[in-house]
């Protein structure tokens, strides 16, 4: 009995196009739910979350010294060869690196050097937008190393950005509003 | 005096109407776009203009400037011939159709329709049919397989399509007595046809929905399996003018469906002014278009003929034969 009620219901939806109607239910409903897309350049950025490998940065000691002594560690470790280092040896007999450099464009991002640095001076930051148009461009000295910003605290948001074309994209505020928007998805 | 008055008028009134149907597609690519991307759950355009609002002109701009590529194998004369052939057709449809009685500028009664002519709806169904040679030069001028394949088919697809579709409005010509489209609007001020009439509005409507070659019926220019299918050799301006004549045909089709079934710029219930009520009820339908175009997958060519003969136009005939049961 039931199933030939099942059938008959069946019947009447195919009749009606009730599929035909499921789906543009599904579509409507969709077009009132929240969008994924991230204005990148425009309007938002992404801050990566704080366990992000970006670009490199080289840490100072409380007095304002490098921190780094030139072992050459993170040189020798590296996969794609990228790092070099000359080091020498200041008036107190410290070492320290007189040329520090790191070839971004041959680097893949593995965060070995940071793992094998021994005076915990090397990290990988949070900076992502470095593009060039000349590979030159992207060899990177140890003054510019030094000068890149660090990790930050917070991670894993979107905040308000605009795109300067002179320099890159800025960062309105530094609070990150708040959403995940992966979690804001709509799967069904 | 009085001619001469008349006679500005007709032509102020054909200039405004093909400034409005040449202007329209921009915003409705625009709203295309964007209906696209919030069911998908994007943006669609935001970059040119206020929420992309100056997408279209850029588009245009672009077109224009476009190198207007001729194939070196393509017959010239009708390559040239066929993107105006899509586009006339559908314009010159207009002439035919009211947007409502008349509205009084200054004491000066002006109609909101070119011509009222007797045969009307026998006149938009036949100058229709003459958008497919277009297609079929479009596609046999350009000399590729994926042209001619997709002429080909959508040849076939409009002819299978054009017999039900006439025969789903003879039940709506059957009830108004009339083939004025005024006067069928006219005979709908109680009650919508759509009401006496589901299966012919049904018909219609899909039957619409191939002719305008949109999905789930556009197998002319399946993307997947045809390039572009007919305009796969076109580029810049005439490939505009297809597109042009797709959207003025989407629109077309919606204010026939809306004159035929749901009762022209008879409103309902909320008091509005019958030209406002007009556009509302044609832009639901264009909507609906559009929503159909994210929601459905493409017909296979053989479900496509399937459906055209095994199942519209038995529900067509049966339609005319019931309502002429019903009336007598």
């Amino acid at each position: 009995m039931s199933r030939a009620l099942d059938r008959a219901g069946t019947w009447i939806g195919w009749a009606f196009f009730a599929d035909l109607a499921n789906g543009l239910a599904l579509t409507f409903g969709y077009m009132f739910s929240r969008s994924v897309t991230m204005q990148y350049p425009d309007k938002e950025k992404w801050l990566p979350y704080a366990r992000y490998r970006g670009h490199h940065f080289l840490k100072r000691d409380e007095a304002g010294e490098i921190k780094c002594v030139a072992c050459e560690l993170c040189a020798r470790i590296c996969p794609c060869d990228c790092i070099e280092v000359v080091p020498y040896e200041d008036e107190n007999g410290n070492r320290h690196p007189a040329k520090f450099e790191i070839d971004t464009a041959r680097c893949l991002f593995c965060g070995l050097c940071e793992d094998a640095c021994p005076a915990d001076a090397i990290a990988l930051g949070q900076q992502y937008e470095f593009s060039s148009f000349s590979s030159r461009d992207l060899v990177i000295g140890r003054d510019d190393l030094l000068a890149k910003p660090g990790k930050a605290a917070t991670g894993g948001g979107v905040v308000a950005a605009r795109l300067n074309t002179q320099k890159d994209v800025l960062v309105e505020t530094n609070e990150p509003r708040g959403y995940n928007w992966w979690r804001n998805i709509r799967r069904t | 005096m009085e001619t001469v008055v008349a006679l500005g008028l007709i032509v102020f009134k054909v200039a405004f109407l093909i400034a409005i149907l040449l202007l329209l597609p921009l915003p409705l690519t625009w709203l295309e776009r964007k209906i696209a991307g919030h069911i998908q759950q994007r943006m669609g355009p935001m970059r040119v203009g206020w929420h992309g609002l100056l997408q279209p002109v850029a588009d245009g701009i672009k077109l224009l400037t476009k190198e207007d590529h001729i194939p070196a194998e393509a017959d010239r004369f009708l390559f040239k011939l066929a993107p105006i052939l899509a586009l006339a057709p559908p314009f010159v449809v207009f002439v035919a159709i009211p947007f409502g009685e008349s509205i009084s500028v200054r004491g000066t009664e002006i109609t909101l329709y070119l011509s009222d002519m007797n045969v009307a709806l026998l006149f938009v169904i036949a100058v229709i049919g003459i958008e497919v040679y277009g297609v079929i030069f479009g596609g046999w001028a350009a000399n590729s397989k994926y042209a001619v394949l997709g002429s080909l088919r959508t040849c076939a697809q409009m002819i299978s399509y054009e017999i039900p579709m006439g025969f789903a409005v003879i039940g709506v010509v059957m009830l108004a007595q009339s083939m004025s489209l005024l006067d069928i609007v006219r005979a709908q001020a109680d009650l919508w046809n759509v009401v006496y009439q589901p299966v012919g509005f049904f018909v219609f409507f899909v039957a619409g929905l191939a002719e305008a070659q949109r999905i789930p019926f556009d197998l002319s220019e399946a993307e997947g399996d045809l390039g572009a299918g007919f305009h796969t050799e076109y580029s810049g301006i005439r490939f505009a003018l297809f597109m042009v004549s797709e959207y003025v045909i989407m629109l077309l089709v919606s204010v026939l469906t809306v004159i035929l079934f749901f009762g022209g710029w008879n409103g309902v219930l909320v008091p509005l002014p019958p030209l406002v009520w007009f556009v509302l009820k044609v832009a639901f339908f264009v909507y609906l278009f559009m929503w159909f175009r994210f929601t459905f997958p493409r017909y296979r060519y053989d479900q496509l003929m399937a459906i055209g003969w095994k199942v519209l136009l038995p529900l067509s005939l049966a339609n005319i034969i019931i309502t002429g049961v019903a009336i007598s």
